[in-house]
């Protein structure tokens, strides 16, 4: 026994010694970061041609400290019916790489995320109304022309109808929300379930 | 080790007290009984205890349930001495004429304690801490509990909690990277800078949790600035005899289960080597309030140690080895996307996504490995005793967050972090009153990030390095126990990490401190006596303090560490900013009473922490998601001030009332502000009857617990969310020139708690059956506790009946 102790409390120090002296490391591998969008884009596309409107909106420090910047007002038309296409830009990532393009991976997880917009009263005249967004559960809501559909034929909202009113307005507001609702999207899903993607508030005029 | 050894040392007494008793025993037909139950200071039986009577040169040793008993006594006066290893030996006097039964209760002999200590390997409590253990049958009572929740069984010892089964402790108020804890010695290294991350030890490895209240970094290092909590499991057998133990476990609230057992013995021809081996199975669905299902909070686990020594004379080592393996969900209604969000989850009651009881665990959820090889050694020569302690930890942390496809099968945040100490401690007696001890700690550390998360990593990676020396002088005279120590620290830093952009930084540098302690015990009489000590701490910033960046889901908080620039969001350098460790003063006393069937412990503190680092409001930022406010690690000086009291008092035979109260002010002096998450004053009251023997029954109790929590009063502002988006909406930054803390509800009302309890054994000739049953929360209360973090989102646990049963053989 005795031996023993006398040789193990040796090795017990010199292998700690040579595990204690550690070891350079090599720079870590950066990760990609597909979840964060960067900036997103509203595209009012008149029905029957004319200028296409486009507004962003970007976030060039992602969770850091700097607010978002929001561009507008967006301006619209009198008694006119747009399209609008949202997308939405990842900016860690190139262009043309995977991850660039977080629309299109909304439109593909189409099942599980919906858009919800709301607006001032009387900017529209279709849809009518505030919108779909809820202050809480028991507010009522409209209803908004969704254009495309996900593979249960629910709503997403990329691509949406609006009619803006005979009246032009100034200084009104347009809110578009994006929620996360896995195994939560239903026909009686509200904006109030899930998480938020993206929640922005835009300044609409109608001219 | 010790015990088994005083054990043979008593059985070698009782045989000879036996053989003189059969010498003079025949004398005088006498027929009186003597019996009785020999207790420890927390009224638990004390197994091996030694009881003799003087008079007529007899003796016995008491069961494992803490009995003995003479027959054939003459009517007559008696002197009966009891004596048990590290407590105070008693004399009482007795009058015999017919069948007595006496119950006698030993106290700790602090001195005696201490000298035993020094024949065998240094103890990790010097006996002039303020310190209070668990052990015994009030461990027992936890069994299958969580580390943490274990703990709170302590007077002083709280919990910071995120839903049913994540709990870590808070002893006066502080945690986390605070509270140091030894795992069978060696200092326990994981993400502890989370308050989600609780600590990776099964319980079941320990037959005596020591809690210490004292600024204690000398003996233990840095870090120590609230206590420590030492986690200690029984030394090895180190005669053949094979034994174990087997624990079964069922609970309602989750229909949870545990299985547990042990075995452990020696080896055949090679005296003084002992093994012993340890598994946990646990499984739990989801947990209810009293009035819903908690969906997702369930949670299994699946530890296990394994362990082989030798000890014999002055020397002996030991190899263990131990794997904790948990996977715990977390509430999924906690999940929020924004500060919208939240406003809308705490509205909610049931919580979003409330589902019917299920055994699954989905996202959110955390999957944590810890795994501990420890290898000690000791050698005793003349006065000197060397002590050493390796400790190899790799522990592997993986957050699972409810992520969009298929990302939610990859973690979001992973680490693996390896982690190396070593411990050499010389202590030598320099006479019957004097000891010293020197040593030195070596800690290497290596913090990975588990690639392929595809988010930017919460903390960095590092490398750090650590030494520290230490000084520890322990004077006892007449009624004076004293100690008196210093310390210096070293620890160097490489950091490599990713900042908002996702570009690589890399950085180092270093941290050093001198700190010190003084502390004294004064014995009064042998019925009290107070402990006084005041030592400082200091522990380096973790580099989660430093260099945090991301959201915490479930606070809908992003939280920014010291060195990120206010404005460019940049990761700077420590010399660039205005940074000094955190160092604590505390000062703790403690007073102890106790006379026949009373007794009583007050413990009175303060613990001043210049430049304590939490995270404090500083605005409000918006990204794409939304609006949310924004944290900041700031430093600032911070004070705790509180009080434990604990008093019992044996009412009748049997029947004990014990008291606990803790007390806590805690606040942020700098900036004249509470602070948020202190655990608010508690008061319990129990009831326990004790039947030590009905029929071939022992140890019959029946148990009655109330715990009433205070509202907590001295708690940050409430700023509600709708406060927040109005003013940000206006324009206002409502955290620009005022960054006072504030939370978005108000702390939740006082709550009231019953509990229930009973058990009883049957002891066998080689082996006992113990069965214990209990119901928490007996009336179904829905209550929210202010120091867990689910308090947000749903009520805490409604009631739960559980059963237990334990075999030891």
């Amino acid at each position: 026994m005795k031996t023993s102790l006398k040789l193990i409390f040796p090795a017990i120090i010199c292998c700690s010694l040579i595990l204690f002296s550690g070891c350079e490391n090599d720079d870590p591998e950066p990760e990609n970061v597909p979840e964060l969008i960067t900036k997103i884009t509203l595209k009012f596309s008149p029905v029957g041609g004319g200028d296409v409107i486009t507004t962003t909106a970007t976030d060039p420090d992602g969770e850091g400290v700097q607010d978002i910047q929001v561009d507008g007002p967006i301006n619209l038309a009198k008694e006119k019916q747009y399209t609008l296409t949202l997308e939405l830009i990842n900016g860690l990532y190139q262009q043309g790489q995977d991850g660039y393009d977080v629309s299109k991976e909304v439109e593909e997880e189409g099942e599980e995320h919906q858009f919800f917009f709301s607006f001032s009263e009387g900017i529209f005249s279709s849809p009518t109304g505030t919108g779909n967004i809820k202050d809480n559960a028991s507010s009522t809501v409209g209803t908004i022309n969704y254009l495309d559909e996900d593979v249960n034929g629910r709503p997403i909202g990329l691509s949406t109808s609006w009619t803006t009113a005979g009246v032009a307005t100034t200084g009104k507001s347009f809110r578009v929300i994006l929620k996360h609702q896995p195994e939560l999207k239903s026909n009686t899903s509200t904006s109030l379930d899930g998480e938020s993607d993206l929640d922005i508030t835009f300044v609409v005029n109608v001219n | 080790m010790q015990l088994s050894c005083n054990l043979k040392k008593s059985i070698l007494i009782l045989s000879i007290l036996v053989l003189v008793n059969f010498a003079t025993r025949a004398q005088i037909l006498c027929s009186n009984r003597l019996s009785g139950h020999i207790l420890d200071e927390q009224r638990l039986p004390l197994t091996g205890a030694t009881v003799y009577i003087l008079e007529v040169n007899r003796g016995k040793v008491c069961d494992v349930n803490g009995f003995f008993e003479f027959t054939e006594l003459c009517s007559g006066a008696y002197t009966i001495e009891i004596k048990f290893v590290g407590y105070a030996t008693r004399q009482i006097k007795i009058n015999l004429t017919k069948n007595e039964r006496v119950e006698v209760q030993l106290l700790p002999d602090e001195k005696l304690l201490n000298e035993v200590v020094i024949e065998d390997h240094i103890d990790l409590v010097s006996k002039t801490a303020n310190s209070q253990s668990l052990s015994g049958v009030a461990l027992e009572a936890t069994s299958g509990k969580s580390l943490g929740e274990a703990l709170q069984n302590i007077t002083g010892v709280n919990t910071i909690q995120s839903g049913p089964a994540i709990f870590k402790p808070v002893i006066h108020g502080v945690h986390s990277q605070r509270i140091l804890i030894l795992n069978n010695g060696v200092r326990q290294e994981g993400q502890q800078w989370g308050a989600d991350h609780a600590p990776e030890i099964d319980p079941f490895i320990a037959t005596k949790i020591v809690v210490v209240k004292d600024a204690s970094a000398i003996r233990y290092g840095t870090d120590a600035l609230g206590g420590v909590v030492i986690v200690t499991p029984a030394e090895l057998p180190t005669d053949q005899k094979i034994g174990g133990q087997i624990h079964v476990l069922g609970a309602t609230n989750g229909r949870s289960g545990v299985l547990s057992g042990m075995l452990e013995g020696g080896f055949k021809n090679n005296s003084g080597w002992g093994w012993r081996m340890q598994g946990t199975a646990k499984q739990s669905g989801d947990m209810h309030a009293a009035s819903y299902n908690l969906s997702n909070t369930g949670f299994k686990e699946l530890n296990y140690s394994l362990s082989t020594g030798y000890h014999k004379g002055n020397k002996g080592f030991e190899v263990y080895f131990s794997r904790f393996n948990t996977t715990i969900g977390i509430l999924r209604g906690s999940v929020v996307g924004s500060t919208q969000d939240l406003a809308d989850a705490l509205e909610k009651e049931p919580p979003q996504y409330t589902e019917p009881f299920t055994y699954q665990i989905a996202e959110p959820r955390q999957e944590v490995i810890h795994n501990l090889l420890k290898l000690t050694g000791h050698v005793r020569k003349g006065n000197d005793l060397f002590n050493l302690r390796y400790g190899f930890q790799l522990n592997n942390r993986k957050e699972f967050d409810v992520r969009r496809g298929t990302l939610k099968n990859i973690p979001a945040l992973g680490y693996d972090l390896y982690t190396q100490t070593l411990d050499l401690e010389w202590e030598r007696t320099l006479s019957n009153t004097h000891t010293r001890a020197v040593g030195m700690n070596g800690l290497w550390q290596d913090n990975n990030k588990i690639d392929g998360t595809q988010t930017i990593p919460f903390i960095p990676n590092y490398t750090s390095l650590s030494g520290g020396l230490y000084w520890i002088e322990r004077l006892s005279k007449d009624k004076w126990d004293a100690e008196f120590g210093a310390r210096y620290d070293l620890r160097f830093y490489d950091v490599v990490g990713f900042d908002f952009a996702n570009k690589l930084y890399r950085t180092s540098y270093n941290f050093k401190n001198v700190s010190a302690t003084a502390a004294a015990t004064y014995q009064f009489t042998s019925n009290s006596s107070i402990t006084s000590s005041i030592g400082s701490a200091w522990r380096p910033p973790n580099v989660a303090e430093l260099y945090s960046l991301g959201t915490h889901q479930s606070a809908a908080s992003i939280e920014y560490g010291l060195l990120l620039d206010e404005t460019t969001n940049q990761v700077n350098e420590l010399s660039d900013i205005d940074f000094n460790s955190e160092q604590a003063l505390k000062w703790v006393n403690t007073y102890r009473y106790h006379k026949n069937k009373f007794n009583v412990e007050v413990v009175g503190y303060i613990n001043y922490i210049f430049n304590y680092i939490y995270l404090r409001p500083r605005g409000v930022t918006q990204n794409v998601r939304g609006i949310f406010p924004y944290f900041r690690y700031t430093q600032t000086d911070a004070s705790f001030i509180g009080s434990d009291i604990l008093i019992g008092q044996e009412l009748f035979p049997g029947l004990l009332l014990q008291g606990r109260i803790s007390l806590l002010r805690a606040a942020d002096v700098t900036n004249n502000d509470y602070l948020i998450f202190i655990p608010p004053n508690r008061y319990e009251v129990l009831l326990r009857y004790n039947n030590a023997k009905v029929a071939s029954m022992t140890n019959l109790f029946a148990e009655v617990k109330l715990r009433y929590v205070a509202k907590q009063t001295r708690a940050p502002r409430v700023v509600s969310i709708p406060t927040i988006l109005e003013a940000k909406e206006q324009g206002i930054d409502l955290f620009e020139n005022d960054y006072q803390n504030f939370d978005f509800v108000d702390s939740p009302d006082a709550y009231f708690l019953t509990s229930v309890s009973g058990g009883i054994s049957r002891p066998f000739s080689n082996s006992k059956m113990e069965l214990r049953v209990s119901v928490e929360n007996l009336t179904n209360t829905a209550f929210r506790e202010y120091s867990n973090r689910m308090r947000y989102y749903a009520d805490d646990l409604g009631r739960n009946f559980s059963i237990a049963l334990k075999y030891s053989f």
